[in-house]
């Protein structure tokens, strides 16, 4: 019982349909295809770091929600870098982190360290897919190379629906593993910089000397990630999403381009120490964010607070509002505000002859600070459905005094200067 | 329709979607009346109860009678609107009520297409045959209602779904997708397949539920008129994508009859398709 005519059946039909209805036919249904987005960033900080970056993404339903993502980035960072040694009234020497030369800081700038330039591959691939009834899972990889780090990490996820998809409780984990191998060694730490102003009697001894602030091999860190969260369908315009974050993470957290100057009590730098952290941080953080669709457009905000055993307690604001100029485009002005407490171990220097901390770094991003940005974005959807958008936004940091005083000489420097920087971008979705 | 109808509508306009709707509901109920062979006293059951006299037709009814034909002829014989009265001795309700083979013997020439004549005017049933638009009735609703749609809010996409079998007007703004979920039969998980649609028609044919079960075989509700006994192997749903919904439910239909070979004869159609067994 076959039918011998098979290939007559559409067209047959189609000419039957056709009478029958008194119409003529047109485009069929579709499967999914491949959805790409590529994004091209610009991030330039005034007098420091220049980073721009590529992206490509791809994502694709391979049916009954089995979707897999990929991600490619690709970036390049050139330029200078914040030492964590304070600016002085005269001209300072440095060694360069890889031991190879030295560098000079006119008198009263932040002394930066110029050769910082890396590039960093990041790959990551994820699939999420149903389970049983109501139920969704996720899990992939991420790999992140850089010329002397590499982090390797797993994901996995479980979610659920409840009250017939309004609502979804989630639970997830990621674990990462870490590997850096500094140019030059890891620096011993609280050991003192090796300068070479003419004291060594050869090449050699100068090594030997800086060859003992430094330690063999590389060193890794773990970092364990939970996060739980509940999204909530308030009303047909309204989403609400609650998460809270534990992150522990145990190994090498010092960084080992970063050092701390030791004054007097005139505020004259008197030696320079490589800095020092705890191998061990744990981060609690709670989050809750809210979007709304009005006639006019899409309204996104959130909060986020976090806490670490580090003392580091951040609020950060994120606001960002879609408006539909028209059916194919679109502005979303954004705004940032970002404020956190300096950390126990921030030190903006040491005194000379007090006794060292355990623990201590000079990083500007440990300290207390205030950072907001300023942007907008806007986008437009082309005939072809595919989407090209275009960002720009400032970004402004002022760090602050947390109650330090400063000795001499350094309260006429400016120890907390601030960074400013351009962030530019275009995508292109298709 | 004896399933939830609806309508999508790609608008913020209201007064719109409550034109749209109300024009969909008269054209259902209209479709509905005519032909549904539930209903006493409508076309149908004239011709039904003719005794094999002449009934007079309009034009809708000639050109669904000539739809049906070109069905009965591209499947050889196995789609057949007069196969309706096989129902009376085989009842998919799930039991081991087999009929016995004289049942279906006695049956058999109540069944055959051939045997009614018809033109443009009026048409002549045999006593004691029936004719059923069940196999096409509903799509036909849809193809109608959407067409409609389409004829009074051209440039709104419209989502016409009568119980899974459905037609999308037009594609919708900024290229997106309506996203359709049609319930899968595989295994016992009731995952949905979710099913990105543009424009054009859908349609699902199969009743995982409609069965009868006797000495461990299992005999499917998709009844063979030229025997009188289900389709062996049928799968258990089938569910096709092309232009238009009543295209899609015929085809899907015909997979069904095609037995085991329902997948491939879907392949040599090129059609999208998706098959359960």
């Amino acid at each position: 019982m076959q039918l011998t005519k098979s290939k007559n059946v559409t067209a047959a039909l189609a000419t039957a349909t056709c009478a029958l209805l008194g119409v003529t036919p047109t485009v069929d249904a579709q499967e999914s295809v491949w959805e790409m987005d590529t994004a091209l960033l610009y991030y330039g900080e005034t007098d420091r770091v220049t980073a721009v970056e590529g992206v490509f993404a791809a994502k694709k339903d391979f049916g009954d929600e089995h979707i897999f993502s990929a991600k490619l980035v690709l970036d390049t960072l050139t330029g200078a870098s914040a030492t964590g040694a304070v600016p002085q009234e005269s001209v300072q020497t440095f060694t360069r982190p890889s031991g190879n030369g030295q560098y000079q800081i006119n008198a009263s700038d932040t002394p930066l360290d110029d050769t910082f330039k890396d590039t960093r591959v990041q790959l990551e691939g994820q699939w999420t897919q149903p389970l049983w009834q109501d139920y969704k899972v996720s899990s992939g990889l991420h790999l992140s190379k850089e010329y002397d780090y590499l982090s390797l990490a797993v994901n996995g996820s479980l979610a659920k629906d409840f009250n017939q998809k309004n609502t979804t409780v989630s639970a997830g984990v990621s674990l990462a593993f870490d590997t850096i191998d500094p140019e030059g060694g890891r620096p011993v730490a609280f050991s003192q910089m090796v300068i070479d102003q003419g004291q060594f009697a050869n090449e050699e001894a100068y090594r030997t000397a800086f060859g003992e602030t430094r330690q063999s091999g590389s060193d890794d860190k773990t970092i364990v990630d939970l996060l739980f969260g509940v999204t909530q369908v308030i009303s047909r315009k309204m989403l609400m999403q609650f998460n809270y974050g534990y992150s522990v993470s145990e190994g090498y957290h010092t960084d080992p381009f970063k050092v701390l100057s030791v004054v007097n009590e005139q505020g004259q730098t008197q030696s320079l120490l490589y800095e020092n952290r705890p191998d061990k941080r744990a981060r609690h953080s709670v989050y809750w964010q809210t979007k709304y669709a009005s006639s006019l457009g899409v309204s996104d905000v959130s909060y986020r607070f976090a806490t670490d055993d580090w003392d580091i307690n951040s609020h950060t604001i994120d606001t960002r509002f879609r408006i539909n100029l028209s059916n194919n485009t679109y502005i979303q002005p954004h705004f940032r505000y970002y404020q956190q407490s300096a950390a126990d171990l921030y030190r903006p220097f040491l005194m000379e002859g007090n006794e060292l901390p355990k623990h201590a770094s000079a990083d500007y991003r440990l300290g207390e600070m205030t950072a907001y940005t300023l942007g907008f974005k806007y986008g437009m959807t082309m005939a072809s459905g595919n989407e090209l958008a275009f960002r720009l936004e400032y970004y402004q940091q002022n760090p602050k005094n947390s109650g330090v005083t400063a000795p001499g000489i350094l309260q006429q420097q400016n120890l907390y200067p601030s960074l400013n920087a351009i962030i530019a971008q275009v995508s292109y979705s298709f | 329709m004896a399933s939830p109808c609806e309508l999508l509508i790609d608008s913020q306009d209201q007064k719109l979607a409550q034109h749209l709707t109300s024009f969909a509901y008269a054209e259902c109920r209209r479709i509905e009346q005519k032909y549904s062979r539930y209903l006493g006293g409508n076309l149908i059951d004239q011709i039904n109860k003719s005794k094999g006299q002449s009934v007079a037709i309009d034009d809708e009814t000639y050109r669904l009678l000539e739809f049906a034909n070109t069905c009965y002829e591209i499947s050889e014989g196995l789609f057949d609107i007069t196969s309706g009265v096989l129902r009376k001795i085989w009842k998919f309700d799930g039991s081991d009520n087999i009929p016995t083979k004289q049942q279906v013997k006695a049956i058999l020439p109540k069944v055959g297409w051939p045997k009614v004549k018809y033109n443009q005017q009026n048409i002549r049933l045999p006593e004691g045959m029936e004719l059923d638009f069940g196999g096409i009735g509903k799509e036909y609703a849809v193809d109608n209602v959407a067409k409609i749609c389409k004829e009074q809010a051209p440039l709104t996409s419209v989502v016409v779904n009568f119980g899974g079998d459905i037609q999308v007007t037009r594609s919708r703004a900024n290229q997106q997708a309506w996203l359709i979920g049609i319930e899968s039969f595989k295994s016992q998980l009731k995952t949905q397949k979710v099913l990105r649609i543009y424009q054009g028609g859908l349609a699902t044919s199969g009743d995982a539920k409609r069965y009868l079960l006797k000495d461990g075989i299992r005999y499917g509700h998709i009844l063979n008129p030229k025997t009188g006994y289900p389709i062996e192997d049928s799968a258990r749903s089938v569910t096709v994508a092309t232009d238009h919904c009543i295209q899609a439910g015929l085809l899907a239909t015909l997979a069904l009859l095609q037995g085991p070979n329902a997948d491939g004869f879907l392949q040599q159609q090129g059609v999208k398709h998706w098959c359960y067994r």
